[in-house]
């Protein structure tokens, strides 16, 4: 008796797993995919900039 | 290039591909779930990437008819956004993968052809940065670009259709255009291809610009 | 045009058979690499799965391949080659180089190959479709590391940005060479890989064409 009260107990608990990612349809795999995107166009703008700033100060010192 | 009205067309669709891409109607599918979006923004990363690959290797060809450095210049830009472009299809291809088909990485021809392309054009750049004298460097390079350009093509297209992919499409997978993508969902998808393709090309011709100023700097 | 090729092979092959340190140090590489698969592998466990087999002697291949026709273009001095430039026409140039490089590839493939099933044992069952396989690899090995080495050698570093060119180039290749063997040792019927045959075949012919095309623009730099 004592056993099988430990086996129910085991099954009812919800197996723990890192799936908060899975959670409502996996939407948020997609907002991760998005970001991802957005952040790597991101950085590369800011790559740029940082090249168009170095241009100009060459030019201002000519 | 330096018109506007390209600019505002590819922030206007991506703005679309966005709110659409989110908010739209999909196929429900098991496993896939929701992220059968994400054809809206993975995919288009694939397609900019070749898009800017050919961008790239026409202005080789151009170089090597004409022998005008700015072409060279176009040809280098085009492959660094290309670049940028495989490493974020990849990335987001890694994350997509990871909850769908379990793995990060699974063995796929075109997660290797991606691979591939990614250390072809790191190649080049390595070659670019062998030289010192422009138009030496140019006129190999863009040789290389052209060959290797050839032989990447077969990895993309022929490959994949002999062996089999966990990609729709190839082996035994039928294609998404078939069963997968219903008509609500082309309509956002073009657009989003498109979208793509055009927000690449403006980021390459601003590091063009910036190329050609630079030479024009150094000049004066 | 042919008879400039022609001349050209023969030039190449009395210059090899004059500096015969050069070939018979290809083979010694090929039987040295050789050698090491069978300590590692052979004498080790003694058993080597097929597909194990099969990859490492391309692998050796690939490796004795690059190694020998890196060289190609450097083995010649300047003034020399300013003398070629003269008297022939840079696509007859680069076809000469391929074929020769396509002769020296097959000739090293059959001999690696058979030191290879001295060493190793033979686990091939249909040796022709191998031996065709074979023959495909070299002729796709020789026409497109040859333009490379050609690019490779107006570098600094030849040696070093040869690999770091030739193998993202070679790797579709070498997968489908790959397939194409191991259908040739598990025997399969030839129509089964009749896919392999035609790409590798349509890469070839695209490399040697595009070879033909693009070295003019190499020769004059």
């Amino acid at each position: 008796m004592k056993i099988i009260s430990i086996l129910f107990f085991v099954l009812l608990q919800q197996v723990e797993m890192a799936d908060s990612l899975r959670q409502n349809g996996k939407i948020y795999v997609v907002a991760g995919v998005f970001s991802i995107i957005t952040l790597g166009i991101l950085g590369y703008l800011f790559f740029l900039d940082r090249k168009i700033k170095k241009l100009e100060e060459e030019i201002k010192e000519k | 290039m330096n018109k506007y009205w390209w600019k505002f067309l590819a922030s206007g669709l991506l703005l679309y591909t966005v709110w659409f891409g989110f908010s739209g109607e999909v196929p429900r599918q098991p496993i896939l779930n929701e992220t059968i979006r994400n054809v809206y923004f993975h995919v288009p990363m694939w397609f900019g990437m070749m898009a800017l690959m050919i961008s790239s290797l026409v202005y080789s060809i151009k170089y090597l008819q004409k022998g005008k450095i700015e072409d060279d210049i176009y040809a280098v830009e085009f492959a660094n956004v290309a670049i940028v472009f495989g490493l974020l299809g990849f990335l987001t291809g890694s994350l997509w993968g990871n909850f769908t088909w379990g793995s990060p990485l699974p063995k796929d021809p075109k997660i290797i052809a991606v691979e591939v392309g990614l250390l072809i054009y790191a190649a080049y750049f390595v070659l670019r940065g062998s030289f010192e004298d422009e138009q030496k460097k140019a006129r190999l390079s863009a040789v290389y670009n052209i060959f290797a350009f050839a032989s990447f093509m077969p990895l993309v297209w022929i490959l994949p259709r002999l062996t089999d992919s966990l990609h729709p499409g190839n082996g035994g997978n039928p294609a998404f255009g078939k069963y997968d993508m219903d008509n609500s969902m082309r309509m956002v998808f073009y657009p989003a291809v498109m979208a793509w393709i055009l927000i690449g090309v403006w980021i390459s011709t601003l590091k063009i610009r910036i190329r050609l100023m630079r030479n024009k700097v150094n000049e004066v | 045009m042919f008879r400039e090729i022609k001349n050209l092979i023969i030039k190449d092959l009395i210059l090899e058979w004059r500096q015969k340190y050069a070939f018979n140090g290809m083979i010694l590489y090929v039987v040295s690499t050789v050698f090491m698969a069978y300590m590692s592998f052979k004498l080790k466990t003694n058993s080597i799965e097929p597909i194990t087999w099969n990859t490492l002697f391309w692998i050796i291949l690939l490796f004795s391949a690059v190694n020998s026709i890196t060289k190609s273009f450097i083995q010649e001095k300047a003034g020399r080659q300013l003398y070629y430039y003269q008297i022939a026409r840079p696509s007859a140039i680069i076809m000469a180089k391929i074929a020769y490089n396509f002769i020296l590839m097959a000739f090293l493939g059959v001999v690696g190959f058979i030191i290879y099933l001295a060493f190793m044992g033979n686990q091939v069952q249909d040796m022709p479709m191998y031996m065709l396989a074979l023959a495909l690899g070299a002729l796709g090995f020789s026409s497109s590391l040859t333009l490379i080495s050609g690019i490779a050698s107006k570098t600094d570093n030849t040696a070093g940005l040869m690999a770091v060119l030739s193998f993202p180039i070679i790797l579709p290749m070498l997968t489908m060479l790959i397939k194409l063997s191991k259908n040739a040792m598990d025997g399969l019927n030839a129509a089964n890989s009749r896919d392999e045959i035609m790409v590798i075949a349509g890469i070839d012919l695209i490399v040697i064409a595009l070879s033909y095309m693009l070295f003019p623009y190499l020769w004059k730099s």
